[in-house]
């Protein structure tokens, strides 16, 4: 969808390129430095907000560089995610401009827009005095996680801090293992490997659900928390299903989130409950990752930013060196990911905007990129992706795969109430308490009465 | 027959001890684990201890301003409120006016709001009188809720001093304030003690207020827990290690102040 | 409105000069930072106020969001008579079992001391950490009680509390009982000590059995901690948040969504800041009037008698 190999090698080319023009410029008078377009802004400080994870830390360790070559000092607070939207959410609409520039999920972004809280991103890349004539962004980042994480309405307010997808996460020791190989094709008829399809995924789930050796096929993120839609969401677009039928995330369009497909995906969702462990309704991320990290589960549908601590760190791992991963398996919707993402912007009410700016963009230099992404972040710079430290990541191919077939999600200002609608009544499907089919009319009800007029509901409810 | 009353009585208590104390002690125990013994299916109650967990979230997470932000806060709070609360408690106890009970009464309903919907009016508000983000801003918002539990609890207390000492005091020409200051206070200090310990408890573990009306870096430990739980999984060692950290004091504090706690609640109300 | 012996004007005009300066400071800081706050979110619940929708710029829109929310709003009617339930069920079990341990310290326990302290632990953690803690104890897989209570049967090995529906609110209400039985047993013992004896020798030389000792001088005399208890802890227990909301979200389904969960995610998820007034409102207003029938009933009625004594 948004480009493919070759694309992607001349991108690296051209900025490679352009990175060894620039060197070449920097001794030349009059050229754009850092020190230079920071100079007005000596001494001041400026203070950010964002959740506390590895990429946020590693920017904390980063900021005092920046600090010494300008003189701008960073503050960074942290926070847990649903705390972090909270505070910036006060704090925007009281126009007191505590944040000098706020780290969000990209679907706050049409909120923070519409209601004229965040500034458009152009105003300060067209001045000769901020940008640095080495950052394209046009060329440097993945154009589809940049359009979806920081784009609303054709327009850029900023640009991605983690682009986060989710891919499949399997045992490949167990998969390889010829005992395995030889048990399972006796019993489907084909050979074992990582899942492409859906019936492959569950086949391999229930061929490894063995609860008396406290193995299982997969894990649920069953609980009543953003994690249980976030991980539908690969489901539903897979099957080829969607929320809403909009092209772009800023748009309105019908409700169809109750399609027979988005029904055949949530049924094939619970189905997979079979073959989790006892407590799934009760999982979000935090206990899939330690349940994997235990070796305890076969395959499931995992976060990019998370692999890391599962794949490569021994120290809280037992499962390092025997993980494999691969894009999320194929439905009727063919090859898709669904796409998180923290963006940068900057407020309305900020005071020093300029010095916030010249501190994002540094942070998006390759770099600072590498950096943040070694320690478990998740760039939207391809190069970053190409190299060699992060290719010896195992996960490195399938997060590159996913990146490019993301797919965007609803950022206009009812997101996160239709993602509270929805979390709910999926939640009351796996807890029994409806059918799947009653659980998304439902949920396509409440979320065609939050959006009015522009979202009718294209499978009627009577 | 009493004897083997009283052993059974020991032993119902010694149960209800341990079901009290055994997720503390596990939570002790917790935060002296690392990932993998907590995370392992089996429970480990003998382990090799790692004491990463308190460096790591007091050093490295810079959370050892906390304790004291939480400190602050709660002293602040409590002693307001006491000072505020005991002397409107006193006249509860003391004089007659029309409408006494509804006000009484009305101090209660402060409690009954819940936080969750006065924390966005109580924001904005505090916002345009520019104390968001200060201490005293979350000071005076534990010491209004607090003030309910000074002023019920007190007023029985200060109904048990007999009224001849304050006519006393004021015979020997003290103002009703300095007859107060001087002579009851004195008298009800255990009463006193026993609100400031339950005050102080309130404020200390109140999570919502300090969360909206303090800046990061005025944050309590309370408001600190959750950024612990973050998308690379929840650091149970580091939680644990808060937790510990959090009550310690308190159970310290309790512990000195036991004898005043359990004597001070008396409110006076069941002298018969 | 209540209304006690009328004393004389004289006096009331002596009294109150002096008390004013007394009173005051608790009354103008009660009436500036939580009446004012309330007003506005009076007046916010007839808006359509949203942070969210940038169309809804707060109008106002009258008893439109009250109209919806008592004809339309089913979760939230679920809500609210499942908070009801809870607050009944938990304030009475934590009662029950917070008299009876508090008697049975007064009886027979002399140096109370370091048993009163390690008996308040529970209620000494912040709700925040309670809930944590519980959920890592409770967790299917790695949790320590789950292990234990799989071990002696409780618990089948393929389930697990939280996933279970029909235990989800039978284990917030343990665990609320857990953490706040303390608080019950503290003021009860209080109570229980500054009772007088000499009612209790009386009716022994009348030959009164413990039951009507209990019953006929203990209660009566215990009435209005009695009434302080299940009045703190019903208003307390009726906000309940912080522990459920960590450990369920107010899940699975709806089967544990208490009604501060419900206007939690009004308020802070959806930012209807109108409609989330409305709810808050109704809350108030609903434990205002359970409180106010409860305080005219037991609580003054004994000060009265006590007054009369």
């Amino acid at each position: 969808m948004y480009g493919n190999g070759s694309r992607l090698r001349m991108l690296i080319a051209t900025s490679l390129l352009a990175t060894s023009a620039a060197l070449v410029l920097v001794g030349e008078a009059g050229a754009w430095s850092l020190e230079e377009a920071a100079a007005p802004y000596k001494g001041t400080t400026i203070r950010t907000i964002g959740e506390a994870l590895p990429p946020l830390e590693a920017m904390k360790k980063l900021a005092p560089e920046f600090e010494k070559r300008t003189g701008i000092t960073v503050e960074i607070e942290m926070y847990e995610a649903s705390e972090t939207a909270s505070k910036v959410m006060l704090d925007l609409n009281s126009k007191r401009g505590r944040y000098d520039f706020i780290l969000q999920q990209h679907r706050n972004v049409g909120k923070f827009v519409t209601n004229g809280h965040v500034e458009p991103i152009e105003q300060f890349m067209t001045s000769a005095e901020l940008r640095d004539p080495e950052f394209k962004p046009e060329e440097q980042l993945y154009q589809g996680l940049w359009k979806e994480i920081s784009w609303y309405d054709g327009k850029a307010y900023g640009f991605p801090f983690t682009a986060l997808t989710m891919y499949e996460w399997y045992r490949a020791d167990l998969l390889s293992d010829p005992k395995e190989q030889e048990g399972f094709k006796a019993k489907y008829g084909y050979d074992l490997g990582p899942a492409q399809d859906w019936k492959q995924y569950r086949d391999i789930a229930e061929w490894f659900t063995r609860p008396d050796q406290g193995l299982y096929g997969t894990a649920i993120q069953g609980k009543r928390h953003e994690a249980l839609w976030y991980e539908w969401l690969n489901f539903l677009y897979s099957f080829g299903g969607d929320m809403l039928e909009v092209k772009t995330g800023s748009e309105c369009g019908p409700v169809i989130v109750n399609s027979p497909q988005a029904i055949a995906a949530t049924e094939y969702y619970k189905s997979l409950m079979a073959f989790s462990p006892p407590d799934t309704l009760n999982y979000f991320w935090d206990d899939v990752m330690a349940l994997m990290q235990q070796g305890k589960v076969a395959e499931l549908i995992m976060w990019n930013d998370a692999t890391y601590a599962v794949a490569v760190d021994e120290n809280v791992s037992t499962v390092v060196g025997k993980m494999g991963f691969d894009i999320v398996p194929q439905g009727e919707g063919g090859k898709v990911a669904q796409v998180e993402g923290w963006s940068y912007l900057i407020p309305t009410a900020a005071k020093n905007k300029e010095a916030a700016y010249l501190f994002i963009q540094w942070m998006m230099e390759y770099d600072q990129q590498l950096e943040q992404h070694l320690n478990g972040g998740a760039t939207p710079r391809p190069d970053v992706y190409a190299s060699a430290e992060v290719q010896k990541l195992p996960y490195a191919k399938a997060s590159m795969a996913s990146n490019e077939v993301a797919k965007p999600k609803p950022t206009i200002p009812q997101s996160s109430e239709m993602t509270d609608i929805l979390v709910r009544e999926i939640s009351s499907y796996l807890a029994d308490e409806k059918t799947a089919k009653e659980a998304l009319d439902e949920s396509a009800k409440e979320i065609s009465a939050v959006l009015g007029s522009c979202a009718p509901m294209k499978y009627p409810v009577q | 027959m009493s004897k083997s009353w009283k052993i059974l009585a020991f032993g119902i208590l010694a149960c209800v001890l341990v079901i009290a104390l055994t997720p503390y002690v596990w939570i002790l125990l917790t935060s002296f684990k690392g990932r993998l013994d907590i995370l392992s299916p089996q429970p480990t109650w003998f382990f090799t201890p790692t004491f990463a967990n308190y460096p790591a979230v007091f050093i490295d997470k810079e959370y050892l301003p906390l304790v004291f932000n939480s400190l602050i806060i709660a002293c602040g709070s409590t002693a307001l409120s006491i000072m505020i609360g005991a002397p409107a408690a006193y006249v509860f106890a003391r004089t007659d006016f029309a409408g006494k009970e509804d006000l009484f009464f009305f101090f209660l309903t402060t409690r009954m709001a819940p936080p969750i919907s006065i924390a966005v009016p109580l924001f904005l508000f505090f916002t345009t009188l520019g104390l968001t983000d200060t201490i005293y801003a979350v000071v005076i918002a534990h010491t209004t809720f607090n003030l309910s539990l000074v002023v019920w609890m007190m007023r029985g207390f200060f109904a048990e001093i007999p009224k001849e000492i304050d006519e006393a005091a004021m015979m020997d020409g003290r103002s009703k304030l300095g007859a107060f200051v001087r002579v009851i206070v004195p008298l009800a200090a255990p009463g006193l003690a026993a609100t400031a310990v339950l005050c102080f408890i309130m404020s200390w573990n109140e999570f919502l207020y300090a969360f909206i009306l303090v800046a990061f870096e005025g944050r309590p430990l309370t408001v600190g827990i959750p950024g612990l739980i973050t998308p690379h999984g929840t650091l149970w060692g580091q939680v644990a290690a808060v937790a510990v950290v959090a009550t310690l004091p308190i159970i310290v504090f309790t512990f000195l102040v036991q004898k005043h706690l359990v004597r001070g609640l008396t409110f006076g109300a069941v002298k018969g | 409105m209540t209304t006690t012996a009328q004393p004389s004007r004289g006096q009331i005009l002596l009294d109150r000069g002096a008390s004013l300066p007394l009173i005051l400071p608790a009354t103008l800081l009660v009436l500036v930072f939580l009446v004012g706050p309330f007003y506005y979110m009076a007046y916010t619940a007839m808006t359509d106020l949203s942070f969210a929708n940038p169309d809804q710029n707060g109008a106002f829109i009258g008893f439109d969001n009250f109209r919806k929310l008592v004809r339309e709003d089913t979760i939230f009617w679920g809500s609210f008579w499942r908070t009801i339930r809870f607050v009944a069920i938990a304030v009475s079990i934590e009662f029950v079992i917070g008299f009876a341990l508090a008697w049975l310290i007064w009886r027979y326990v002399e140096r109370q001391r370091l048993l009163t302290t390690l008996l308040l632990v529970p209620m000494m953690l912040a709700p925040v950490a309670v809930g944590l803690i519980w959920r890592l104890l409770l967790q299917g897989d790695f949790g320590m009680a789950t292990h234990y209570l799989r071990a002696v049967g409780l618990l089948s090995q393929s389930s697990a509390v939280f996933s279970t529906p029909s235990l989800v609110m039978p284990t917030i209400i343990a665990i609320d009982v857990w953490q706040w039985t303390p608080f019950v047993t503290l003021i009860i013992l209080a109570g229980l000590m500054s009772m007088p004896r000499s009612p209790f020798e009386a009716a022994t030389m009348d030959g009164a059995g413990p039951w009507r000792q209990f019953f006929d001088i203990m209660l009566p005399l215990l009435r209005p901690i009695i009434a302080l208890v299940l009045l703190l802890r019903g208003i307390d227990a009726f906000k309940e948040f912080d522990k459920v909301f960590i450990m369920t979200g107010g899940g699975p389904g709806t089967v544990s969504e208490l009604l501060s969960i419900y206007a939690y995610r009004v308020n802070f998820k959806t930012w209807n800041l109108g409609y989330g007034a409305a709810v808050s409102f109704m809350v108030y207003l609903v434990v205002l009037i359970l409180c106010s029938v409860f305080y005219k009933a037991v609580y003054w009625k004994s000060a009265d008698q006590r007054a009369q004594a």
